[in-house]
């Protein structure tokens, strides 16, 4: 009964909006949409002839009912309460072709006779046009990368290319099954056992020996030796430290001509996933990286976080000296390994409270920092009543009431992609009205990375009272994750409510390429203090839990991992997670 | 499905607030009827407002939730394709009717009584 174009389902018209079109030509609500009134600005849209207008229905001369609905056809206003009385039944029966009308107070479609909401493409974009107040392209205000974000009703439709495909783990089917047994050997065969522990632990577990306060290090190298599509790119040879070091004169003679740490990378995954199993120390990977933070390179504890940014920079640094100035878009990924992987695209509206005109712009992002609750177990009152309905937030928000004051991952999520009203000294320059004006800001992911990171903000530095400290609160997180909610085009739903959305083509695809869930495989942990901590990670591999910790690993139980305080959280497109089986080595 | 109908407005606004014991003639003017009432509200704007402060009020105890999770618990039964707007607001305006909390009707209800005190004639 509904198709599905861009990804989402737009209903299939009914048969009688159906012959309303053929009837009225092309655009048969154009007359309606002169009728749309937005109060206040970026708010709610209604109908009404007049902006003064106070419906009411013809029949029973009612202004007090709870659905008024205005006849397209001819313009009359009807209540419509089915079971008790529906004036606009009445009207749609006694007279053919009147059986469209519009809702005065929601601006939605509305079929008397099927009883149901219908759909039109160019009205629906008329009232998003009217909601956004401007249609025209919005420039930066951060003067950071932007992009044209325009609501254009008569944009062809998108089709997808691709049909979407569920995700099914893969099955061997008879002739895999064969080959498999007949010419494959197992990876641990009798000649590696004395080298696995007897537990069989998996490939590329390696304990990493500790430098002089580097389990910063150590802990974020643990977690990107598991990631699934950094694993993947080093182990596929796709950097080859030697062809690399060739290449850039190591052969001049000078020792380290070139530092690269995407080279020092590739050696650490050929460590560390050799078999052996005694703990590795990455020291050449620290003096590399040494070269590359200068201000960071010292015996003192650092910050895991930091530690984890830094060498992303240092990635993406080498490999961009190699290559002329890449032409690809900021977030595309397209310039390195390390952005390919964690880099996404964020969407920030800011829309003025006075005029309503809304400012977009595109920020690319490795991960996303969150704030924890300001308070635990508190009023959820407080922070809600921050976010404005003129922005019509009705977000799957955690119910206040059920507040039992564990701070969840989701609920951080929720809390950054919430629009905020921005303080009073805060105001910021309004194209339109040409002076600084109270805003309303709202953050969202407008392209999601394969890997997403999420660092928790433990670490609070106060600048008035000039001391730091660390916020030792728990927070609960998934092992699964459904980013969709938190995505560009779900908080533009929420915010205009039931429409067919006439973005351009760009929008969909940026969302719908890839799914929208997410596995955990990877936690960084901090316990103890600020100035004397120490951190751990926790990996997933084959569905069991191994703690990292320096150069001892263990198996835990998810349970350890559930209860530990996290710090950064790794997780992966779902497709790109394999769940492997519980038994190695069997046939 | 459509935004979530205002239906305690319409509940609260059927049951006027009971007449004075006079017989007063004067008292056809201070009865206003709940068409003046609502067309009063409407052209000051206050019927907006109040609606707003409803929906922050009903998003916050968590009622649209509820009413989110009864459209969706009944569609799944009756199937995507066989449930209409006037199926799912017969369904839950009993359920939803009876379940705003009092404080929100109390609040509401002052502040009516206060609009309309203000602009008394």
């Amino acid at each position: 009964m509904s198709s599905k174009i861009n990804g989402h389902v737009s209903p299939q018209p009914c048969p009688h909006l159906l012959v309303f079109r053929s009837r009225n030509g092309p655009k048969p609500f154009r007359a309606l949409q002169d009728c749309i009134r937005v109060k206040p600005p970026g708010g709610r849209a209604a109908i009404r002839r007049e902006p003064t207008e106070v419906p009411r229905c013809g029949t029973c001369e009612e202004s007090s009912r709870s659905r008024l609905y205005a006849c397209v056809a001819c313009a009359a206003v009807f209540c419509h309460a089915p079971l008790l009385h529906s004036h606009a039944s009445d009207h749609s029966l006694s007279i053919p072709g009147h059986e469209i009308a519009v809702d005065v107070d929601r601006a939605e479609l509305f079929c008397c006779a099927c009883g149901d909401q219908v759909y039109d493409r160019d009205f629906d974009a008329a009232v998003v046009l009217a909601q956004t107040v401007n249609a025209t392209a919005t420039t930066s205000t951060s003067g950071s990368t932007a992009m044209q974000c325009s609501v254009a009703g008569s944009q062809p439709e998108n089709l997808r290319k691709r049909r979407r495909v569920d995700y099914r783990p893969w099955e061997p089917d008879s002739g895999e099954h064969i080959s498999r047994g007949n010419q494959s050997i197992p990876l641990l065969d009798a000649a590696n056992a004395s080298l696995v522990s007897s537990t069989q632990q998996p490939w590329g577990l390696r304990g990493l020996n500790n430098l002089g306060n580097t389990c910063f290090m150590n802990s974020i190298l643990q977690a990107l030796l598991h990631t699934p599509p950094l694993r993947n790119y080093f182990l596929g040879d796709r950097h080859n430290r030697y062809y690399c070091q060739q290449k850039n004169g190591a052969i001049n003679g000078t020792k380290n001509s070139r530092l690269c740490l995407a080279c020092d990378m590739d050696a650490l995954f050929s460590a560390v996933f050799s078999g052996d199993r005694t703990p590795y120390s990455p020291a050449k990977f620290l003096y590399s990286w040494w070269q590359h933070a200068a201000n960071l390179a010292s015996y003192e504890q650092q910050d895991a976080h930091e530690f984890f940014i830094s060498m992303l920079e240092g990635i993406h640094e080498k490999v961009e000296k190699d290559k002329r100035k890449s032409q690809s878009p900021a977030g595309s990924g397209d310039c390195c390994i390390a952005h390919r992987v964690f880099s996404g695209i964020l969407r920030s509206d800011v829309m003025c409270m006075v005029c309503g005109f809304t400012s977009t712009t595109y920020d690319p992002c490795v991960d996303i920092s969150l704030d924890l609750e300001p308070n635990q177990g508190g009023s959820g009152k407080s922070s809600s009543a921050k976010s404005l309905n003129s922005f019509n937030v009705e977000a799957d928000c955690m119910r206040p009431n059920q507040n039992c004051g564990i701070s969840t991952l989701k609920g951080c999520l929720e809390r950054f992609t919430r629009a905020e009203k921005l303080g009073s000294d805060q105001k910021l320059f309004c194209q339109k009205c040409q002076v600084r004006q109270e805003s309303l800001k709202q953050m969202s992911i407008r392209k999601l990375p394969l890997v997403s990171c999420f660092h928790v903000k433990r670490f609070e530095h106060s600048s008035i009272r000039k001391m730091s400290r660390k916020v030792d609160r728990y927070l609960q997180f998934p092992f699964s994750l459904d980013m969709a909610p938190y995505l560009s085009s779900s908080i533009l739903r929420s915010r205009f409510g039931n429409r067919i959305f006439p973005f351009d083509g760009d929008e969909q695809d940026a969302s719908n390429d890839l799914s929208t869930e997410f596995e955990l495989f990877a936690v960084v942990t901090h316990s103890g203090r600020l100035d004397a901590g120490h951190y751990v990670t926790y990996l997933r591999l084959s569905n069991q839990w191994y703690k990292c910790e320096d150069a001892w690993i263990t198996q835990v139980n998810e349970s350890i991992v559930r209860a530990a305080q996290g710090y950064m959280m790794f997780y992966v497109q779902k497709v790109l997670y394999y769940k492997e089986s519980e038994n190695q080595g069997t046939s | 499905m459509s935004h979530s109908h205002e239906l305690v407005i319409k509940s609260s606004m059927s049951r006027p607030p009971p007449p004075p014991p006079t017989t007063n003639k004067d008292q056809q003017r201070q009865n206003p009827s709940l068409q003046e009432i609502n067309i009063k509200l409407i052209q000051s704007g206050e019927k907006e407002r109040l609606k707003e402060l409803l929906r922050e009020r009903l998003l916050e105890c968590g009622w649209i939730d509820e009413m989110k999770a009864l459209c969706r618990a009944f569609t799944r039964k009756k199937g995507r394709n066989n449930v209409t707007v006037d199926d799912l607001v017969h369904v839950i305006s009993p359920k939803g009717r009876s379940s705003i909390p009092d404080s929100v009707k109390a609040e509401l209800l002052q502040r009516i009584r206060a609009f309309l005190a203000s602009t008394a004639d």
